[in-house]
């Protein structure tokens, strides 16, 4: 009797461990990429006290079924039943890929969720694709078109700079320009942080903390004025005063948030994406309802903002050069793009030779 | 049958005043060990022998003093046992008022330890950690944090995460390296991630939408 009792209860436990999530690809019949198949073998559902932990890992094999080169995908990964109103995406920039050519996107995402009848679902959406010539397809419900532009416009902006160094101080003077990179990659200092919409989240007493600010040149946007409110560890609802000082009129920007600490330690705390339409010359204040909560040893101490990103209402896009970006303060806390991360690590595998054949790509 | 009974214990089984639960165990042992149901045997005997020397006392004993002198003789020989015993000898003379108290504290500690056992292994450690951070803050004296009521985004070295209504939205890539994570005011957070042989970098971002 006892044994049976074992027996049943190992296989209900192998049972619930190998049972794996409901999952669904959904493309558009239009869409400019295809899945050509999916491994969705690795995934694994396991139950934990009063809820699941769901650790979906996917690989999709996807083939560019346009005629133009595609520079990036987003895919949104939903899940509403297990984070009501929460939404993931998995993003790919730096793509070259050729119409025809099929091209591999890792999907990892360890879920929590509680238990109940049916199971969580999982569903994978096109959000967009961005092609070479920087036109876009899909529904954009996540912004990829603007991030995505982004990306592209820094990758050509960061090849354009390693070219351009290639060419006027040889293979020497990149390979240098490659190490003080990985330097600044290694020794940029980051620190946990929690952002919370809504209501503030303690009771301790707070105060107003000025924005300093770091005035990029060529930028279309000019901050003239900001503030948080407080309290320890959390900063809460940042307000900023900003003014056009371009001849186009400005839908949308986005604010590096760098945070001094009182021990005087400095990070990239956040960024502040505001939707505007701010025509030239003009002033307007932007408000969000948000806390940024860090570590409790954390205690704020200045706050200073940049531009770092601006788009105009005719769809076009304003980024900050690499001479902008050499700014000592912003060199050492803003991460690098995501091209020259692929760079980075392109020279770590295969050195200075592979990293000259993948400039000369492009 | 390789261990025999203490001798006080067999002693205490044949005069019929040991514990009943402990008189059990003896009983069984005494069937089945020939050594120590002899060492019984003898004590009954000494003891018939006892009562019949008592039975054959002289008339005329006054037994009322006698009493007496041996139960002040029995009380001044444990007052001076507990003078010169070490300390650890004093807890044997637990009040009995006590006992209850010591019991409870027992019991106490092996729930306590039961429920610390049960939480370790089965609670999502995001509701171990916020009761670490309000214990935490408890500590300090600092004011307790309330429950957020919005949607949390969390970004560390180690990945980033959305918490809604006790469901929990993570992003992490074994394979790759983690190079960066950034947040939005707007309510997302951004992780970059690195593949260790291709270089191709895959952002894994989560909305509070």
């Amino acid at each position: 009797m006892r044994s049976k009792f074992f027996i049943l209860a190992v296989t209900g436990t192998i049972a619930a461990i190998a049972q794996t999530p409901g999952r669904k690809i959904d493309f558009p019949a239009d869409s400019p990429v295809t899945a050509v198949s999916s491994d969705w073998s690795e995934t694994r559902e396991t139950p934990r006290g009063g809820a699941y932990l769901l650790d979906v890992h996917a690989v999709l094999s996807l083939r560019n079924s346009s005629q133009r080169r595609i520079r990036g995908v987003t895919l949104a990964v939903l899940a509403q039943e297990v984070t009501p109103g929460g939404k993931g995406s998995v993003s790919v920039p730096s793509l070259d890929v050729a119409p025809g050519e099929a091209f591999p996107l890792r999907i990892d995402l360890p879920l929590l969720c509680p238990l109940n009848a049916g199971g969580p679902m999982v569903e994978v959406k096109l959000d967009g694709v961005l092609f070479d010539d920087l036109t876009f397809y899909g529904s954009d419900k996540l912004h990829s078109r603007r991030t995505m532009t982004v990306w592209e416009l820094e990758a050509r902006r960061d090849r354009k700079y390693f070219k351009t160094l290639l060419e006027t101080a040889g293979a020497d003077g990149l390979q240098k320009e490659i190490l003080n990179c990985l330097e600044l990659q290694r020794d940029r200092p980051s620190t946990g942080v929690q952002m919370v919409r809504g209501r503030s989240t303690n009771n301790d007493p707070e105060h107003e903390l000025k924005f300093a600010f770091l005035h990029m040149p060529e930028s279309p946007v000019d901050p003239t004025g900001g503030s948080a409110r407080i309290a320890g560890n959390e900063a809460r609802a940042p307000q900023i005063d900003i003014q056009n000082r371009s001849d186009r009129v400005v839908k949308h920007f986005e604010m590096g948030w760098i945070v001094k600490d009182q021990q005087g330690r400095e990070f990239l705390a956040a960024s502040i994406p505001s939707d505007v339409n701010l025509a030239p010359g003009k002033s307007s204040q932007v408000t969000q309802d948000s806390s940024l909560r860090f570590s409790e040893r954390t205690l704020i101490g200045s706050m200073t903002g940049f531009v770092s990103s601006a788009e105009y209402s005719d769809g076009s896009f304003w980024i900050p050069s690499r001479a902008a970006l050499n700014d000592p303060k912003l060199r050492t806390l803003i991460a690098p793009s995501p091209e020259e991360q692929r760079l980075l690590q392109i020279y770590h595998k295969k050195g200075l030779g592979g990293l000259i054949a993948e400039l000369k790509k492009f | 049958m390789t261990r025999h009974m203490k001798e006080t214990d067999l002693a205490l089984y044949a005069s019929g005043d040991l514990r009943l639960w402990q008189r059990a165990a003896v009983h069984l042992h005494v069937r089945q060990c020939e050594s120590c149901r002899g060492i019984v045997e003898e004590f009954r005997a000494d003891g018939r022998a006892l009562r019949d020397a008592a039975a054959a006392l002289p008339e005329g004993l006054d037994w009322a003093r006698l009493s007496a002198e041996m139960t002040a003789n029995i009380r001044v020989g444990l007052a001076a046992g507990e003078c010169v015993a070490p300390r650890g000898h004093a807890r044997r003379f637990i009040p009995a008022l006590w006992r209850p108290v010591a019991l409870a504290s027992v019991v106490t500690v092996v729930l306590a330890a039961l429920l610390v056992g049960g939480w370790w292994l089965n609670m999502p450690s995001q509701e171990t950690q916020a009761l670490s951070r309000a214990m935490r803050s408890i500590w300090h004296g600092r004011s307790v944090m309330q429950e957020d009521r919005g949607p949390v985004i969390e970004a560390s070295s180690e990945g980033i995460e959305l918490r809604k209504d006790g469901g929990a939205l993570g992003v992490s890539q074994d394979s790759a390296k983690l190079m960066t994570v950034s947040v939005s005011t707007q309510g997302s957070a951004s992780a970059d991630y690195v593949d260790q042989d291709t270089g191709q970098v895959t952002i894994t971002s989560v909305y509070a939408q």
